[in-house]
Formats: structure tokens, sequence, C-alpha cells
């Protein structure tokens, strides 16, 4: 008698148990539960790109805790990994290998800088993995990833607006406000984000009949910059060009006023973060960079992120959380749309990039989509800082 | 060309000010001091943590601050020089230690988060920072074509004083004998009476309390205090300063740091913005092959 | 930890997807090796950045502008800097201790700032692309080319040149008095050591797409790195620094990536090693009280105070 009364109650069991797991009665055809989509991302969070790393990690998580929280995609949970990479070349390329052969990861995010990029990007390629970058902006992401063997690359994606936009745009922007007519550039030569915008400014001002009376180089760890902005501030031109990260910008610009110069400044993406803004503080007021994001857009989903952010935080979100937390989104609308068996990962990381490609979302950097190069299309923000450690906008370009 | 001039002789004063607290330790010592750079760094970090996160007046903080690396100095002594004295170990062996204690000292800067377990020193992380306008005294003036910075210009008389009182200290005082007794002959100074750990305890606390200065006075000059200042460009450039003028020759630092900055800036406007490193370590490396002992040392005892 | 987890319960699959982590090591090691061959003959020489420079470039443009294979390529570089060792050895193995150890920091930045920097054919600050690098089957050519090494420098410290590097090791002009050639064995050592870095930098620059000119690269900070591991390991035996390479290259992978205590962890062991077992990790001897052997009694100048 027990024993009939134990077999049916457990076959009673595994009839809800069964019903349970389609989500809800009735099937759905593109059910993952209880799955969990593996995602590594290989970010700077110690040495010199410490400084953005983190910023793009607490993007994700944010999204990665938002998305699971409220029933995962189709079911599935996302787990995400932070991987450090020290800011070193070498080592992410090393992890990056991990988080692919060992991990069995379906996609990869980053890595911080543009350096470490050309290092993990072609081996992501080659091995076949999706790889969305959150913050690198120089030249050699998309659609030359920097492997021979694919060009343009298949699997390398960027969700950062890279600097072959931005700058362009900006300088378009101030030429049509400021009209000037001279400029000097200077340019970290020891830096590559860096150095590739100093070619993208050298390309472009010819465009504007803004003459490049100088382009001076310097060492990104150079202690003192006195003798390079002062080569800059004799040539007296309208425009100074400066197309460097961290510390540096706002060395520059509080240098180039204590000299007396009065002239506009205008940088790459090395000017969007709040840091910068607070270390030039009134000698930067004005500066002007085209951004990704601005804090105040309108887009309505962009509300909604800064809100959560805060929550989350305590403290403003920035474009490197923005991109952050857009890439997973990204991920996650594409892994819904995928078709991902669970038990094939070479081939469900080939379906993830398929999908990656008709991405089409509303996210913080407004509506969404990837260009055919995989490059980013969104609206561009001119800012300009404003003297206290934030900035304000200057022109909306769609 | 003039300005160049100007920045020549204030980004000099800073590489003197650093290097005298270099060329110190080596001619009491023997030994190159590697933290020493960490020790510049961390004397601008401390104060600029005391003026921003912990609301002190700047006087106040940069008073601390040089304390604080004052003291730094003495961990240099216990922790990384006198176990290795007491082995009697090859001065080399000082320059790997202070290496490391320089890496620790950098790291736990670069750790220091809100919250986090260094978070009362620093919180900026791996950051780079500048003193806000307003909560430091630093008027700009022009003359003509010039432009003069306070804290550049204060540079200047700060550096030659300092220089001039320990020179005096050196040459007039008993503690200078003392010193000076350390520095020709360890061994025999303690024969005569010498207390040789206190006298070099006393030169790492000096060397350390000006390279914590320079760091104060570079991170307000220069607009930019981060936990790399010291490592990067600025620890190298010392070793080329103390080449230059001569290893154990205080004298011979400054004059080095001014030729320094002399040499870097006219490479700069002579030959272009990026000849400059490639400048001052071509004549590093000539120095030392055609004069080790630079302008002021003495000459070398053994060659081969 | 579960970095030996895996390692242990899956080595096929470890080395499957550790394989620029293990290749790195391997050129580490030989770097280290280049340490070993300097410090055991008493020079404190970091310039094997430089070196390391000089066979990455050559051979990676060599590559690109002329498409000779690969071995041409290397051994190339590899010539390229045993000349210059020759030509920076020749002003500065007078130097002695620290002295010696500032020249080359000398050289190396210059050559990186001033030259690598400033000449447009090594792509400047924008570094070269290397397309026919090949980052996962690399490794094999570099392990292979580790054993040779290290059997190499092996030999060679059991032979005479090894006897005479140790001679003037422990004192220079001692050995000078009995006859050794101090200033030939000392020139063979530095330019062997310039050989086996530019080895160690053609093929790392073979593992990479990309060739970059910055300081971790190239710099001071590399030579620091490579001074670890030789501090680290030891210089008194081959295998020294090739043990200080492993530990260092690891240390982060051991404890998972916390980048910034690695660095404090790393501080910690060189200031523990140098102060309690300065023979390192692999040399002879216990806990240390007394001066080892291995460096010249005096860094070559004492410069009284006259004031």
């Amino acid at each position: 008698m027990k024993r009939l009364h134990l077999v049916s109650w457990l076959a009673a069991a595994l009839v809800v148990a069964a019903c349970g797991s389609t989500g809800g009665g009735g099937s759905s055809t593109n059910s993952y539960s209880g799955k969990t989509i593996k995602i590594g991302a290989i970010l700077s969070i110690t040495g010199a790109g410490g400084v953005y790393g983190p910023q793009s990690r607490d993007g994700a998580n944010l999204a990665v805790k938002q998305i699971n929280a409220s029933g995962g995609v189709n079911g599935a949970q996302i787990a995400l990994t932070i991987n450090d990479d020290a800011s070193d070349k070498a080592q992410s390329a090393q992890v990056a290998q991990k988080l692919i052969q060992s991990e069995q990861d379906l996609a990869l995010l980053g890595p911080t800088l543009s350096n470490s990029a050309v290092a993990v990007h072609p081996l992501a390629e080659s091995l076949k993995i999706p790889i969305l970058a959150v913050s690198t902006t120089g030249i050699h992401i998309v659609p030359d990833c920097n492997f021979p063997a694919t060009t343009p690359c298949k699997y390398v994606f960027r969700d950062s607006l890279g600097e072959e936009t931005a700058i362009p745009t900006n300088i378009k922007s101030y030429a049509e406000d400021g009209k000037p007519k001279t400029g000097v550039l200077l340019v970290a030569q020891d830096d590559k984000f860096s150095s590739d915008g100093g070619t993208i400014v050298q390309n472009t001002v010819a465009q504007y009949n803004i003459n490049l009376l100088k382009t001076i180089k310097f060492n990104k760890a150079e202690a003192d910059l006195s003798p390079y902005v002062t080569q800059a501030v004799q040539a007296k031109p309208d425009v100074i060009f400066i197309t460097s990260l961290g510390g540096i910008p706002a060395k520059i610009m509080t240098e180039a006023r204590k000299q007396g110069w009065q002239g506009q400044f205008l940088g790459g993406n090395g000017f969007n973060t709040a840091t910068v803004s607070a270390q030039a503080a009134g000698a930067g007021k004005g500066a002007r960079s085209a951004s990704a994001w601005y804090l105040g857009n309108t887009f309505a989903s962009n509300k909604d992120f800064v809100d959560a952010y805060k929550a989350e935080y305590s403290k403003d979100p920035d474009q490197f959380s923005a991109q952050g937390y857009t890439a997973i989104k990204i991920l996650a609308d594409a892994a819904k749309r995928a078709n991902l068996t669970f038990s094939d990962v070479a081939g469900d990381r080939d379906k993830l990039r398929t999908a990656m490609e008709s991405v089409n979302i509303q996210t913080p950097l407004g509506p969404f989509q990837f260009t055919s190069t995989h490059d980013v299309k969104q609206t561009v923000w001119v800012i300009a800082m404003d003297g206290a450690g934030g900035f304000t906008l200057v022109h909306e370009i769609k | 060309m003039d300005q160049q001039l100007l920045n020549a002789i204030f980004i000099g004063s800073i590489y003197a000010l650093f290097a005298v607290g270099y060329t110190l330790v080596f001619g009491v010592l023997d030994i190159l001091n590697l933290a020493h750079s960490a020790v510049f760094m961390f004397g601008a970090a401390i104060t600029y943590s005391l003026v921003i996160n912990h609301g002190q007046a700047f006087w106040v903080a940069c008073i601390v601050g040089i304390a604080a690396s004052a003291v730094l100095g003495l961990v240099i002594e216990h922790v990384c020089l006198r176990p290795l004295r007491r082995r009697r170990a090859p001065p080399i062996a000082a320059l790997i230690s202070t290496v490391g204690l320089a890496l620790i000292i950098v790291a736990v800067i670069e750790q220091g988060q809100k919250g986090s377990l260094f978070g009362w020193l620093w919180v900026d992380g791996a950051n780079s920072v500048a003193f806000p306008a307003g909560t430091i005294p630093n008027p700009t003036w022009h003359v003509g074509d010039l432009t003069l910075e306070a804290s550049k210009v204060a540079v200047i008389p700060i550096s030659v004083a300092l220089m001039l009182a320990l020179g005096y200290v050196i040459r007039y005082t008993q503690v200078g004998r003392g010193l000076r007794a350390v520095a020709e002959n360890p061994r025999a100074a303690r024969l005569l009476g010498l207390d040789v750990d206190r006298m070099i305890s006393l030169t790492l606390v000096i060397s350390s309390a000006l390279g914590g200065l320079a760091g104060i006075l570079f991170g307000v000059a220069l607009g930019d205090i981060s936990p790399y200042i010291g490592r990067d460009n600025v620890e190298v450039r010392g070793l080329a300063v103390i080449v230059l003028g001569g290893m154990g020759s205080i004298p011979g630092a400054v004059i080095g740091g001014y030729l320094l900055g002399l040499i870097e800036v006219f490479a700069v406007v002579v030959l272009g913005s990026g000849a400059r490193g490639g400048v001052a370590f071509a004549a590093l490396f000539l120095m030392l092959v055609l004069r080790p002992q630079g302008l002021f040392g003495a000459q070398l005892r053994e060659k081969i | 930890m579960d970095f030996f987890i895996q390692l242990f319960s899956d080595p096929v699959g470890f080395w499957n997807s550790h394989t620029l982590l293990i290749a790195q090591i391997g050129i580490n090691s030989i770097l280290a090796s280049s340490m070993f061959v300097v410090l055991y003959s008493g020079q404190l020489s970091l310039a094997a950045p430089g070196f390391m420079a000089t066979g990455a470039y050559t051979s990676v443009l060599m590559d690109q502008y002329w498409h000779t294979p690969l071995g041409l390529n290397i051994a190339t570089g590899v010539l390229l800097a045993g000349v210059l060792g020759l030509l920076v050895g020749l002003p500065v193995l007078r130097l002695r201790g620290v002295f010696l150890a500032i020249a080359t920091i000398g050289f190396i930045e210059a050559l990186r700032l001033g030259v690598i920097l400033n000449v447009p054919i090594t792509g400047e600050g924008l570094g070269l692309k290397n397309l026919s690098a090949d980052p996962l089957g690399g490794i094999y050519l570099v392990l292979i080319s580790l054993v040779v090494v290290l059997f190499v420098v092996w030999r060679l410290t059991k032979g005479r040149l090894g006897a005479a590097w140790a001679a003037i090791r422990q004192d220079e002009l001692a050995a000078l008095s009995q006859g050794i050639n101090v200033a030939r064995y000392k020139m063979i050592a530095f330019v062997l050591s310039a050989i086996l870095a530019g080895f160690a930098g053609a093929l790392e620059a073979h593992l990479n797409f990309f060739v970059d000119p910055g300081d971790a690269q190239y710099g001071v900070a590399r030579a620091v790195q490579i001074l670890t591991f030789a501090v680290l390991g030891g210089s008194g035996y081959v295998l020294g620094p090739v043990v200080g390479a492993l530990i260092i290259t690891l240390l982060p992978w051991i404890f998972q990536a916390q980048g910034i205590y690695i660095n404090i962890v790393t501080g910690v062991f060189l200031i523990a090693v140098i102060v309690f077992r300065p023979q390192g990790i692999v040399g002879r001897g216990g806990l240390a009280i007394i001066r080892p052997a291995w460096w010249p009694r005096r860094a070559g100048v004492r410069v009284p105070t006259t004031g």
C-alpha cells in the first residue's frame, strides 16, 4: 500500500516538474529554461586601463542582474565572468584563450584597451568566437581586426563609437560653429589610442580648411608636458587637438591656459570621462569632444538605465558603463533569437554571431544597430566640459 | 623661445630636488634607493588626499605629507636596508629590495578606493587628479610673453635653499661630520663610536622628506597626481641627473637637474618633440661612457 | 586555485586552452637565461629589452617587406642583436655594478624612445602588424628553442667559459691577476645574453599579431621584470631564473588575476628573497646569513663627500 502511494506521489511530482519546466504551461518554441549563457569579459580592472575597466564592468553587471531577475533570456540565466587583464597585452590574450577554450564561453566582451585588443581580437577571430568590444575606439578594431586571413572580420563587433566617426564629427561640428583656420595637434606617439586619433585628425582637417600648423609628438609617460605646450601655444593656433587619454588631456589644457592661450580644445574619446573633466576643471571648460553617450540624453531607455545605475552603485554612470550595459543587452537580444542548442559550442557561437548582425534594440545609447562592418550606428553627442567635472550638451547628431 | 627656457628651469628644479635625495643616499650608503620615486609619489598623493578627502588646509597637508614621506624613509631603512647591512650584502641587493618596496607602495596607492583597505590613504585608484583651482594658492603672472606660475617659481628658491642648508649641515655640523664619516668608511665610523644605524636612518629620513616635498611641488605645479607619477619618467630621469652631476655630489645633483632640464628642452625645440626622451638617455649613456663620475663626482677608483 | 585543479585533473585540456600562457612562460624563461648569463659573469646588465626589440622588429620587418621564411627572419634578428650587443658592450663593460645597470637603462630607453619611436619604418608609436604571427602554433617552436637554449647555456657554464665567468664574478681583479682575459670573457657573456634576448624577442613577436614599443614591452618595466625572474629564482644555476620566470608569470593566475595584489605579492617576494635567501629559490644553501658570492665586491665608486 505504502509503496503504491510513494510511486504515485513520485509520478505526480514528476509531472508537475515537467509542466513547470516548460515555462508555465504551453510550449514556447525557444525555451532555454535551466540553461546558462556563459559570457566572459576581459577588462582592465587594474593597471593603467583601470580607469575605464571598472565602469564597463559595473554597467555590464547591472544589465546581467536586471535580465536575470526578469526571467533571463527565454529562461536561461546569463553568467558573466569579469576577468582582469591588468592592462597587459600578453595577459589579455592568455585570459582570452582560457575563456574560449577552457571555460567554453559563448561570447566575449572587451578588452578595455586598444593595445590589448590588437592581440585579443585576432585570436577570437581565428578561434571563431564572437567578441564585442566595449571601450576600444581606435583603428584596427573593425572591420580590420588585424587578422590576416579574414577581412572584414566576421566575429569582431564593437559598440564603442570609433574615433573614425567621433573625431571627424567633433571637428565638423566645431568647424561650423567656430570657423577655425589653424590648429596644432598634440599626440602621444607611444600610445596606440592616441596615435590612431592623431592620424584621424590629420586626415580630417583638410576637409574643413583647417591648416594643421604643427604635429607635436610626445611620450605618454612624460612627466612634464610644458615644452610641448609652449611649442603649441607659440604657434598661435585657433584650435589645439588633444587625442590622448588618462591624465594627459587635463595637464595639457591646464598648462595651455596658464600660458595664456585662449583658443578651443578639441579632443577624442579621452575627454569623455568625469575624472578628466574634474582634473581639467576650469581650464577644460568648453573643451569639446564627440561622445557615444550623454548623461542627460532623452532616450527612454537611458533614463531607466541612469536611475537603476544610481540606485545600484550610488554614482552616475558614464560612457563606459553605458557601453558595457548595452553590450549585455545586445548579446541577450541576439541570444534570444539565435536558437542556441547549448550542446554544440562552436555551432552556438556561430549562430550567436549571425544573430548579432541583425540586432536592433533600444539602449541607453539610443536605438542601436551594427553597420555592415560590425561598427556602431548610433546618435553622436557633441559635448563640452563644463569646468566643474561634468559636461554640457552642444549638439546631438543622429 | 624664452618661455622654453623658463620651462627648462622649472622642470630642472623638480629634477634637482628629486635628485638631491637620491644622491644623498648614494653618497652615504653607496646604494641606489629605487624606492625614492615611490616616496615622491606618496608625498603628493597623501597631501592631495588630506586636502580633498579629509578636508585639511593645504599647509597642514603639506607638512603631514612631508612627514609621512620621512616615515616612509624609515620604513625603507628598516625593511629594505638594515637587514641587508646586517648580512653584509653587496649594494646591488639594496637596489633589488628597494625595487620591491616601490612596487608595494605604488600598488597600495593604486589600490585605494572608497571603502577599500587603503581607502584612508587615497580613493582615486589609478586615476590622475589635480588640485581643484582655489584649494591651493597658485597665482600666475604674465610678464611680456612669459608665463610665471607661483608654484613653479617657488621650486627654485626652495631647491636652492635646501641644497645650501644640506650643504651647511654636512660641512659644518656634528651630524654632518657623522654622515661624512659613515660615507667614507662605516666600519671605522662605528669603531669611533658613531651610531652608524642612526646616521643612516637620518639619511633616509632627510632624503625621503626631500623626495616627498618634490612630489608635492610636482603635483601642484604640473597639475597631475596619480600612482604612476614617480614611476613614469621621473625615476629614470633622476638616474640621469645623478649620473650627469656625479653620484654622491649634492651640488652635482642640483646642477645636473638643471642641466638635464636644459638638455631636454633644447632637444624638443631644436630636434623636435619626439627627441626628448631619446636625447636624455643618450646623454646619460654618453656621460657614463666618457666620464662615469659625472661632472662633480670623484674619480672612479676601479676600472678595468 | 582552480587553475591547479584543471592542470592536474585534465592536463591535455589544460594544455590546449593555455598554449599562450605556456608559450609566454617559455619566452620569459629564455629571457631569464639571458639574464642568467650576464649575472653569472658578475654583470648587472638590464639591456635585454633593447635586444629583444632588435630581434622582434628585424624579424617582423623582414617578413613584411621581403616575405622571407621565419627561420631566416629570426636568425637575422638574432644576428643583429648580437652585433648591437658587441657595439654597446664595448664602451660599457668597463663600468661596474650600478653604473653598468644605469648605462644599460640608458641604452634601452634611448633605443626605444629615440630610435624606434622616431623612425618611420618601425611604425613609430603605432607599432607593426605581424601578419604571419602564429600564436597558437608557435608554442612548439618556443619550447624546442627553450630546451636548446638551456642546454647550450648549461654546457657553457660547465666548461672553461663558465669557470672564467665564475672567477670574474667572485673577484674581477683577482681573476685578472690569474691571467684571465676579463674583458674578453665579459664581452662574450654580454653578447651571448644579447643574442638570447634577441631570440626571445623574435619568438615573442612571432606569437603576436602586433609589435608595439611600449614601456611594458621593451622599456625599463620589462627589464625590471626580467631581473625579478633572476633574483627570485637565483642566478647561481641555469634553472634558477627559469624557475623565477615560471613563478612570476603564473602569479596572476594563481591569485586569480587580482592584479594589484599581484604587485604587492611580487614586491614582498622580492624583498623576502633578497633579504633572507639571496641565492634565490634554486640556489644552494639555507637562509642567508652570509653574503652571497655571486656579486662583485664593490659597486665601483666610493665618492668621498669631502664637503
